[in-house]
C-alpha cells in the first residue's frame, strides 16, 4: 500500500511583473512512499525539496503530474486529505500572543476535536512533548527549541496517518536534537505512522530514514536505503590503519586502493571493496615489515555520498 | 464536513480571534481610543457649527456608523492578517478549515466588539450631546446595525482577498479602499449631494440604504424606495462575490507559491 505516489511532477515559480523569470523548481520528479516508512528528502539548499513537501501537504499546485497522498488526489480532494496529515516546520511560527496550550487547542478544534476531548489531547501533547512547564507561555516568549516542540505538537494533534517534517531538528541542541529523533522513530513503531523529512543532517537520514530520495536542481538524482545509495554511488569502502612506522607511501600504489589520506593520526585508504582488499593489504604490510597497530573498516558516512552527489 | 465540524471549526477562529484582541494594547485603541475621540470632535464640531438636533444626528449617525463598521471590518479582515503577521499562514491553511469558517468566525468576534462600541457610543452621544441614537427603537436599530456588520464582513472578506492575492504590499491599498467604500457610502451627508456619477457608485454601497433607512427614524426623507430591502440584497450579492474572490484568491496564492511565501 502506498502513502505516497507522484508521478512526473512540475512546479516552476514565476516571479516579477513585467519581464517574469521562471524557476523550475521540479522537473519530472516521481516519489512513492509505502504506508509506515520514513522517507527522507535530501538536497543542497534550493535543490526543491521543502516545493515537493508543500506540494504533497496540498499547500501548493503542481503545473502538471499526478499526485495521490493516502489515496486522495492533492488537486481534486485536498479538503478531505487534509484531515488525514499533518506537518511541522523547522522554522515555526504561530500567534505570537496565544499561549502554548491555546495554540494546541486551537489546530484541535480545527480538526474536531472538543469539550474533554480536546483537553485530554492537549494534555497529552503537551507532556509527550515535555511542554508541560511551558504550558501558559505566551508563544513570543519560547525559545527556538521550545517553539519546534509546539509545532511537533500541533503536528501530532490530528493523530494523522502521514507527517511532514521540514527540517524537524534545524537548531536545536544536540540533545534535543537526539530526543526529536527518537520521538520521531517512536511515531512510526507505535502509530505506523508515514513520515517523510527533509533534513540537511545526514546522520539524521542515515539513522532514522528507511529510504532517503537525493534531490538537486528540481530532479531526483539517486534514491534508495542508505546503504544502498553508498553502493550505488560507488564511493567504495574505508580501511583505517594505525601504522608502525605510520607513514607507508607505497600504500596508495597497493592494487585495488582508489587513494589515501592521513586522518588524525590514521592511515584512511579507500578501497572498492574491503573484504576484498583487507587480506592483501595486510600481507604486503607484513611483508614490508610495518607493524599494524589498529584497524577500522567501514562504510563511507552519508554526508560523503551527499556531497558527491551534489558536486 | 459535519455540522458539528463545521460549528467546531468557526468556534476555533471565534476564541482565536477572542484571545488576541484581549492581550493586545493595540485593539484597545481599535475599540475604545479612536471611536470615542472621533465621536467627540464630531460631537464638538457640530456645537460650533450651531447645527441643529436634527443636522447634528444626522452626522453623529455617520459618525458611529464608521466606527462600528472599521472596528468590525478589522475583525474581519483579522482572519489573514494574524497569521500574515505572525508568518503562519500555512499552518491555518494546512489545517481542514475554510474561508467560510474564517470570515463567520472573525465576524462574530467583530460583531461582539463592533456591538458593543455601538452601545458605548450610543451612550456617549447621548451624555455629551444629548443625542439619542436608541430612539427610533430596537428593531430599526438591529437593522441598522446589522446593516453596518454587513458591510463590514464585506469589506473585511475583500481586503482577506486582495492581501492573499498580493501579499502584505496590499495591505495600505487595502484600508484606503475601505475609507473610500465609506466616504461615498454618504457618512456626514444625504447622497443627493453627490455628483451624479459618484452618487451612481453610492447608490451601489449597500451601508448607503442602512444609513438612508435609519436616518428616516430621525425625520430625515429617505432618498431610496424600500432602502431595508435594498440593502439586504446589495449585501447577499457582494458577501457571495467577496467569498468568491477571497476563495479565487486563495487558489492563486497556492499556486504561485504566495501562501508559502507569506509564512517565511
Amino acid at each position: 500500500m502506498l502513502a505516497i505516489d507522484a508521478r512526473d511532477v512540475t512546479k516552476t515559480f514565476k516571479s516579477g511583473w513585467f519581464r517574469p523569470t521562471r524557476t523550475a523548481a521540479l522537473r519530472g520528479v516521481s516519489l512513492t512512499v509505502p504506508r509506515g516508512a520514513i522517507v527522507g528528502l535530501l538536497g543542497p539548499n534550493g535543490a526543491g525539496k521543502t516545493t515537493l513537501l508543500s506540494i504533497l501537504a496540498t499547500l501548493l499546485t503542481p503545473d502538471s503530474g499526478s499526485v495521490t497522498v493516502l489515496g486522495h488526489d492533492v488537486a481534486r480532494d485536498a479538503a478531505r486529505l487534509r484531515r488525514r496529515l499533518n506537518m511541522a516546520s523547522g522554522r515555526p511560527s504561530f500567534l505570537w500572543s496565544l499561549r502554548v496550550g491555546e495554540i494546541i487547542g486551537f489546530y484541535g478544534r480545527l480538526y474536531g476535536l472538543s469539550g474533554r476531548q480536546l483537553r485530554r489531547r492537549v494534555d497529552e501533547l503537551i507532556e509527550l512533548c515535555e511542554l508541560s512547564a511551558h504550558r501558559r507561555t505566551p508563544y513570543s516568549e519560547l525559545s527556538t527549541g521550545l517553539k519546534q516542540r509546539v509545532a511537533l505538537a500541533k503536528s501530532l494533534v490530528n493523530d494523522p496517518e502521514l507527517l511532514f517534517l521540514d527540517e524537524p531538528t534545524l537548531g536545536l541542541d544536540p540533545d534535543v536534537s537526539v530526543r526529536v529523533r527518537r520521538h520521531i522513530a517512536d511515531l512510526r513503531r507505535e502509530r505506523g505512522m508515514t513520515i517523510v523529512l527533509t533534513t540537511h543532517y545526514m546522520r539524521e537520514a542515515d539513522e532514522l530514514c528507511d529510504e532517503i530520495a537525493f534531490i538537486k536542481a528540481g530532479a531526483i538524482l539517486a534514491r534508495g536505503t542508505p546503504g544502498e545509495l553508498k553502493r550505488q554511488i560507488r564511493l567504495g569502502d574505508v580501511i583505517a590503519l594505525r601504522l608502525d612506522p605510520p607513514a607507508v607511501p607505497w600504500l596508495a600504489e597497493t592494487p585495488g586502493v582508489l587513494r589515501c589520506a592521513e586522518v588524525a593520526g590514521w592511515i584512511e585508504c579507500t578501497v572498492d571493496d574491503a573484504e576484498k582488499r583487507l587480506p592483501d593489504l595486510l600481507r604486503a604490510l607484513h611483508a614490508e615489515g610495518v607493524v599494524v597497530r589498529n584497524i577500522r573498516v567501514r562504510e563511507p558516512e552519508l554526508e560523503e555520498v551527499f556531497v558527491e552527489l551534489a558536486r | 464536513m459535519s455540522w458539528r465540524a463545521e460549528l467546531l471549526a468557526v468556534w476555533a477562529v471565534v476564541v482565536r480571534n477572542a484571545l488576541m484582541a484581549s492581550r493586545n494594547v493595540f485593539f484597545f485603541f481599535e475599540l475604545l481610543f479612536w471611536p470615542i475621540v472621533g465621536v467627540l470632535s464630531i460631537g464638538l464640531m457640530t456645537r460650533f457649527l450651531h447645527l441643529t438636533p436634527e443636522q447634528a444626528s444626522f452626522v453623529l449617525i455617520g459618525t458611529i456608523a464608521l466606527s462600528v463598521v472599521n472596528v468590525c471590518q478589522l475583525e474581519v479582515a483579522y482572519a489573514v492578517l494574524l497569521d500574515v503577521w505572525s508568518k503562519s499562514l500555512k499552518h491555518q491553511f494546512l489545517a481542514p478549515i475554510g474561508i467560510r469558517h474564517l470570515t463567520l468566525g472573525s465576524w462574530l468576534v467583530g460583531m461582539a466588539r463592533g456591538g458593543a462600541l455601538f452601545l458605548l457610543l450610543a451612550a456617549l452621544g447621548w451624555w455629551a450631546f444629548d443625542f439619542r441614537v436608541l430612539a427610533p427603537g430596537w428593531l430599526p436599530v438591529a437593522v441598522f446595525v446589522l446593516g453596518c456588520f454587513l458591510n463590514a464582513w464585506i469589506v473585511g472578506v475583500f481586503v482577506c482577498a486582495l492581501i492573499t492575492l498580493f501579499g502584505n504590499r496590499a495591505e495600505a491599498f487595502a484600508w484606503a479602499s475601505v475609507n473610500l467604500v465609506l466616504v461615498l457610502a454618504g457618512l456626514y451627508y444625504p447622497v443627493s449631494v453627490l455628483p451624479e456619477p459618484v452618487a451612481t457608485v453610492a447608490a451601489a454601497i449597500p451601508l448607503t440604504y442602512f444609513l438612508d433607512a435609519y436616518r428616516a427614524h430621525f425625520g430625515f426623507a429617505p432618498e431610496f424606495r424600500a432602502p431595508i430591502a435594498a440593502g439586504l440584497a446589495l449585501s447577499a450579492v457582494y458577501a457571495a462575490l467577496a467569498h468568491w474572490c477571497f476563495f479565487a484568491a486563495l487558489q492563486r496564492a497556492r499556486r504561485t507559491g504566495l501562501l508559502l511565501k507569506m509564512s517565511e
